[in-house]
């Protein structure tokens, strides 16, 4: 009789260490920096190679290719630095530029330079390509400080543009940015925790998203947000993105963030 | 020289109604942009007007605002035809659940067991400690339905308002938040 209640005891702690021991388990699951950390791992064990970096070298390969129309590389394209530098061109975007005489971020550069130099319809530009081009190019930026600081008129009105959308409500969901972004940064939806610009929103981006097997653009980024809130995103290369990017990226400058590596790799 | 002196005032007037109808050019480089984003875009940032006073006050609103807002808000709260304000606890966590409808989990916690939880908003668990008077349950419709009748542009947004929730819909819910056989208060003492 003592023997058998000696028994129930025992077990009643063991199925008590076990339900504690799967429980800390899970929880460390549920931490997404920790499973992003995990899953690069893994990527990096079982392919030798992350998905971003194979990005990247795609874009590499279309950015030296002589292409378009013209056949011309675009070892030409400006991207604020001078014509073909590359290194930390990613950190002062978006900037105003004289020869479009409008205020670009890197995926509309690119565009730009495709069209200008290149000599490619708007319409006959592939997304995907655009996208690894931002892959290669965001590469020469990885770890760097982010330097966006509005100085020409134009810049200065992006930025103000960009504010005004971030707070801007609407939708059924009642939504804008700064309501998530802003009032209640640092804590989580869902899983999720959000960052306030501030507190470097936006630093990963170009990225990997293991969840979605997808390289994601800040652009694909700021859609999906839309998106999840229940409003139609804005197309690709229009003045939305410009605004929002130039908006949040000056905002993580003033808090001094850097860019993670790029492209970046996350859920 | 006094239907001169009539007619510079008129002008005047005139001149003034015309300059104050417009937008502000910030307002309308604003609108601008919003148009580049496309057509859907451009419909799905439409605003009501408390939406846009929302924005223009940065979700802050002055004291002096907050009365007509939460009159105007209060008005638009629906009760069920039956006037039952709890509902099926077993519908409503189905709701509570369902990103398409209430989503409540991206915010909040609910059910204990429910490990993907946000917290952003208040926690739930237990929600039901408070009883099921009416005022309790009349306070917590009215907080799902409208959340903007008691706090003006808070995150939380208006379901019942904008149809995400009917109003059975709403009662539901407010029956798995206060029901004690409902999971959320499963480890209340009975």
């Amino acid at each position: 009789m003592r023997r058998n209640r000696l028994y129930r005891v025992l077990g009643l702690a063991l199925l008590g260490f076990a339900l504690g021991v799967a429980l800390t388990q899970s929880q460390q699951e549920l931490d997404p920096y920790k499973e992003a950390e995990r899953q690069r791992e893994l990527f990096r064990q079982t392919a030798g190679i992350l998905p971003g970096e194979l990005y990247a070298a795609q874009g590499e390969e279309l950015f030296y290719a002589k292409r378009g129309p013209r056949q011309v590389s675009l070892e030409a394209c400006d991207f604020g630095l001078g014509p073909g530098k590359l290194e930390g061109a990613l950190t002062q975007l978006p900037r105003y530029f004289a020869d479009t005489r409008r205020v670009e971020d890197l995926e509309t550069r690119i565009v730009s330079c495709m069209v200008r130099l290149q000599g490619f319809r708007l319409e006959d530009i592939k997304r995907d390509e655009v996208k690894a081009l931002v892959a290669y190019v965001a590469s020469k930026s990885s770890e760097m400080p982010i330097n966006v600081v509005p100085r020409t008129s134009q810049e200065v009105a992006m930025y103000n543009l960009g504010r005004e959308l971030w707070y801007h409500r609407a939708g059924d969901r009642d939504m804008n940015c700064a309501i998530c972004h802003e009032s209640y940064a640092g804590r989580k939806v869902r899983l999720s925790p959000v960052r306030s610009p501030r507190q470097g929103l936006s630093n990963e981006w170009p990225a990997y998203r293991f969840e979605a097997d997808k390289l994601y653009t800040l652009q694909d980024r700021i859609a999906f947000c839309y998106e999840s809130i229940g409003i139609r995103p804005p197309v690709y290369y229009s003045e939305p993105y410009i605004a929002l990017s130039m908006y949040m990226l000056a905002e993580a400058t003033k808090g001094k963030n850097r860019f993670t590596e790029m492209p970046g790799f996350t859920r | 020289m006094k239907g001169k002196r009539l007619l510079f005032w008129f002008v005047v007037a005139v001149l003034l109604g015309v300059a104050l109808s417009q937008q502000s050019p910030f307002q309308q480089r604003v609108n601008q942009a919003i148009q580049s984003g496309g057509p859907e875009f451009q419909r799905s940032m439409q605003q009501d007007p408390d939406q846009a006073l929302c924005s223009q006050y940065r979700d802050r609103l002055p004291a002096e605002l907050v009365p007509a807002f939460l009159e105007r808000q209060r008005k638009l709260i629906k009760y069920p035809a039956d006037g039952k304000l709890m509902g099926d606890w077993k519908k409503g966590e189905e709701l509570f659940t369902n990103p398409r409808k209430g989503n409540c989990y991206a915010c909040h916690t609910g059910d204990p067991r429910e490990a993907g939880a946000g917290n952003m908003g208040p926690g739930l668990v237990g929600y039901g400690a408070r009883g099921t008077s009416e005022a309790v349950v009349k306070y917590t419709y009215d907080k799902i339905y409208n959340a903007w009748a008691s706090m003006p542009c808070s995150l939380m947004y208006r379901a019942g308002y904008h149809g995400i929730l009917s109003p059975e819909d709403t009662a539901h819910i407010v029956a798995f938040l206060l029901d004690p056989a409902s999971p959320v208060n499963a480890n209340l003492k009975r």
